[in-house]
């Protein structure tokens, strides 16, 4: 089966932190998380984590220009393996917290040789 | 895997945590004590499930949250806001990590904390909110939830206590054994008045209250095994409700309805926390002292050791009633104890209790008063009088399912 890296993005306009969860929410959340990660058990390659901020590196000294804005990267990254993209979205949305307001996931196929 | 952390795992360490650290950085710091600990909750969501549970999850807490408020101190440091020499002793005091996690320790600064917050300073609706903010986990809107308030009171009441605690800072540390000892019964009065937010509360669903009710009972339990607290007078109160608890399974039907005493299946009682209570009353009973407590836990008691309604030693009751009424003079306790001579000796003696009594307006207006009225008059055969005060307690009821049960109780038969 392919696999998947999932980037969690904010949306436009969205702000995805939102209100501070309480400790009775966040237990809530660990309670789901952990629910989601047994039910899809065989995908999940790799839970990935948080991403911070991050600079383009290039052979020469950058151009001035568009840059990819990394910090557009609100949320983290994972790697699911599944047999089809639908699949791999099926298994990302599921996921408590990935896809919430103000932010979604990007589901892209990782092509390995072989 | 979620089963290793208990069920109320993160609202419980956020207590802990915010004690601990209040302590060894000082109560001035209050706020900036509550953001770390809930950052470093934050941070356990998002990296325990992707990694594991550390072995020692409290230890990970505590420094990860000693981390951030170091920082943060640091930042007010350099931004000007914080004198160098005030922080300078909060943040040596931060490095004695290791030790300090040690769970004595952990329950003396979680005591220490609620002696803080039981300042009479404070008026005691604000102590409250401030007990369930900083050492029980609510955040304001579970708050304003289970007080049946605002978001908008909570925050005025959590201010002012902040307020108080920011103007006079007194450390955990530095509360003297006189200090402490002086504060003792306004403690157990804020657990006691936490417990019966939620215990007599009409309004809201039964898991809710049953939550404040809890929670009192964790922070009495905390109090009376430690030697600050452990008094008769806690134990009564520890006692009562257990005793209290014990029963509050049995007291909805199946739809959410309330059920009157006699309308209740015993066997839905909790026979558990019967027995804890009966033996946290014994050891109430070892000392001399005789407190409003032991006399509601004595009530409490004789409901849960009677086999049935009818068997239930009414004697004994009205004497805690009497005893209640002097030690703690209320109108609703001499009504209570009508109700309870009532079933003794009959609606008539019982009419003779409140003969004559005046009551203040709160219970002259409430449901309470109005329907114990018309019971005891329909049951005496005053028809005019049952129905005047039937129809009042129908008006005044807080809610639906009080007045379901007062028109089935108050039916004229």
């Amino acid at each position: 089966m392919p696999n998947y890296l999932c980037l969690q993005r904010s949306l436009p306009g969205g702000d995805a932190l939102g209100d501070k969860p309480s400790p009775a929410q966040m237990q809530a959340m660990y309670t789901k998380f952990n629910e989601w990660r047994e039910k899809f058990q065989n995908n999940l390659v790799d839970l990935g984590g948080k991403l911070g901020g991050g600079r383009l590196a290039t052979p020469a000294p950058p151009p001035d220009g568009p840059l990819i804005e990394v910090k557009e990267l609100v949320g983290g990254y994972m790697i699911v393996s599944a047999a089809s993209l639908d699949e791999a979205i099926h298994v990302a949305r599921g996921c408590p917290g990935l896809v919430c307001p103000g932010s979604g996931v990007e589901v892209i196929e990782i092509h390995t040789p072989g | 895997m979620t089963s290793q952390l208990g069920e109320h795992f993160f609202r419980h360490e956020y207590g802990r945590l915010v004690s601990m650290l209040v302590r060894r950085v000082g109560v001035r710091h209050l706020a900036a004590v509550e953001d770390a600990v809930q950052a470093a909750l934050l941070a356990a969501v998002e990296s325990w499930p992707r990694s594991a549970v550390p072995e020692n999850p409290s230890a990970w807490l505590y420094r990860v949250a000693h981390n951030q408020i170091a920082g943060e101190l640091r930042r007010q440091i350099r931004r000007g806001e914080l004198a160098q020499q005030h922080a300078r002793a909060a943040l040596d005091s931060t490095n004695d990590a290791p030790g300090a996690v040690l769970a004595g320790d952990v329950r003396d600064d979680f005591l220490r904390m609620l002696f803080v917050s039981c300042d009479d300073a404070i008026p005691v609706e604000s102590q409250l909110v401030l007990a369930l903010k900083t050492l029980c986990g609510f955040d304001v809107r579970e708050i304003a939830e289970r007080l049946f308030t605002t978001e908008s009171n909570v925050y005025k009441r959590l201010g002012r206590a902040r307020a108080r605690l920011r103007e006079v800072p007194l450390e955990l540390s530095d509360l003297t054994n006189e200090q402490l000892a002086s504060r003792l019964a306004p403690v157990r009065a804020v657990l006691y008045s936490l417990f019966t937010e939620g215990y007599l509360s009409s309004h809201a669903e039964g898991a809710i209250r049953r939550e404040l009710c809890d929670e009192a009972r964790r922070l009495a339990a905390v109090l009376a095994e430690h030697p600050l607290g452990a008094t008769p007078e806690t134990f009564a109160l520890l006692a009562l409700m257990y005793l209290h608890s014990a029963r509050m399974p049995a007291r909805q039907d199946g739809s959410g309805g309330l059920l009157l005493l006699e309308e209740q299946d015993r066997a839905f009682w909790d026979q558990d926390a019967i027995q804890l209570g009966l033996s946290w009353l014994a050891r109430a009973a070892e000392g001399d002292v005789f407190s409003r407590y032991h006399a509601e836990a004595g009530i409490a008691a004789e409901h849960c050791l009677a086999p049935s309604f009818s068997e239930t030693r009414w004697e004994r009751i009205v004497e805690c009633y009497a005893l209640l009424e002097r030690l703690a003079p209320s109108a609703l306790h001499t009504l209570n104890r009508a109700v309870a001579v009532a079933e003794w000796r009959g609606p008539a003696q019982g009419l003779a209790v409140i003969d004559g009594l005046e009551p203040p307006s709160w219970l002259l207006g409430s449901y309470l008063w109005s329907a114990v009225l018309a019971d005891l008059h329909r049951r005496c055969g005053h028809a005019a009088l049952a129905a005047q005060y039937r129809d009042a307690a129908l008006r005044s009821a807080p809610c639906d399912a009080v007045r379901t049960t007062l028109e089935r109780r108050l039916r004229v038969r």
